[in-house]
């Protein structure tokens, strides 16, 4: 059983929400609705509300214009998408590598690496600090050219002074 | 697709499906127009804000939380701050002599009232309430949505929006008593 409602309360309802049912508080519906059917001042009250529902149904509507529907679609996420660059295409092989290392090649870190191992002995063995003796296997043959000599040094079987490795 | 819930047709618009766009639009570009014209009083602003309130679900699309929140809820929610917005800005900027004037609009007594001059009487009338007042009966009383949902919109408890609601009516009544009137002559003529 419903909870019964006063008519003052009932005035207030259809004050705020007007004539309708169906826009009233939910659990005071039915209570509502039992006081009107027992009620005449709520149904004077119902009369009164219906009556400016009726002028507020009048209130101007209008359908959204074609245009608006156009713009609306022109601007969806794909057409949007589309006028981004696209992205180029990219190839078995690339996507291999990416799969390999997720964050780039090594390829490019370990080349400086080399370069700069190569620089170093370089540079030592034509400095008066050289570290290498004449007993190196590989660098005899190769001491005029510089190039070829850079490359014998990076290859040669070096024998390292004990301390070094210490 | 048709009977797609509103969190499908949002997840499938993320992926740029343009019929979900369409159907999504199907079910509440009209709704959003509606409630924007109610607020803003012409349907040029009320296409301007729906317009607004739709690209941002397409940008927003991806990030819906399905079962978050209802879908219609949040759209009312994005539409009703929009207008709230913008009559605020309009309300730096208004001319008085534009205002919607009821009085010397007023028909005389020998005149019916046309349809179309009552309708723009009437969306004068609700031009002419404070912003939230207008904002209420237009989502209670014209949207149909519950006193729950209009105060969660409208970030108010629902005592306030049955305040909000009534204070609203009351001034319409007064407002609209002389149309008041003349519905009345026209019904007992009818009768």
């Amino acid at each position: 059983m419903d909870k019964e409602i006063t008519l003052e309360r009932f005035a207030a309802i259809v004050d705020a929400y007007g004539a309708s049912p169906e826009r009233w508080p939910a659990p005071e519906r039915s209570a509502a609705d039992a006081l009107l059917a027992a009620s005449a001042p709520a149904r004077a009250l119902l009369a009164e509300a219906r009556m400016l529902d009726g002028l507020l149904a009048a209130a101007p509507l209008e359908a959204p214009s074609d245009a608006l529907v156009e713009r609306l679609m022109a601007a969806r996420p794909r057409a949007l998408a589309a006028l981004a660059p696209a992205a180029k295409p990219r190839g078995l092989f690339r996507e291999l590598v990416d799969a390999i290392w997720p964050y780039g090649s090594p390829a490019l870190p370990t080349g400086a690496l080399a370069a700069s191992i190569m620089l170093g002995v370089a540079l030592g063995s034509v400095s008066e600090i050289s570290v290498l003796n004449g007993s190196a296997t590989a660098t005899a043959a190769a001491e005029t050219e510089t190039g070829d000599r850079l490359i014998s040094l990076a290859l040669a079987d070096v024998t390292w002074p004990e301390e070094w490795i210490q | 697709m048709k009977e797609a819930s509103d969190d499908e047709l949002v997840a499938a618009v993320a992926k740029g499906d343009g019929a979900a766009c369409s159907l999504l639009m199907e079910r509440h570009l009209g709704r959003t127009v509606a409630l924007a014209r109610r607020m803003m009083g012409n349907q040029a602003d009320a296409e301007e804000v729906a317009q607004e309130v739709f690209l941002r679900v397409w940008t927003h699309a991806e990030r819906w939380e399905p079962g978050r929140a209802q879908f219609s809820t949040w759209l009312h929610r994005v539409a009703t701050n929009l207008c709230l917005d913008r009559l605020r800005r309009r309300r730096g900027t208004v001319d008085i002599d534009d205002m919607p004037d009821l009085v010397s609009e007023e028909p005389g007594p020998d005149r019916r009232l046309e349809a179309d001059e009552l309708a723009a009487r009437v969306e004068a009338a609700l031009q002419q309430l404070p912003e939230r007042q207008r904002a209420a009966i237009a989502l209670s009383h014209y949207q149909g949505l519950s006193n729950t949902e209009t105060a969660e919109i409208l970030a108010v408890s629902v005592e306030a929006v049955e305040s909000l609601l009534s204070r609203g009516r009351r001034q319409l009544r007064s407002l609209l008593a002389t149309e008041r009137d003349e519905l009345l002559r026209l019904k007992e003529t009818s009768a």
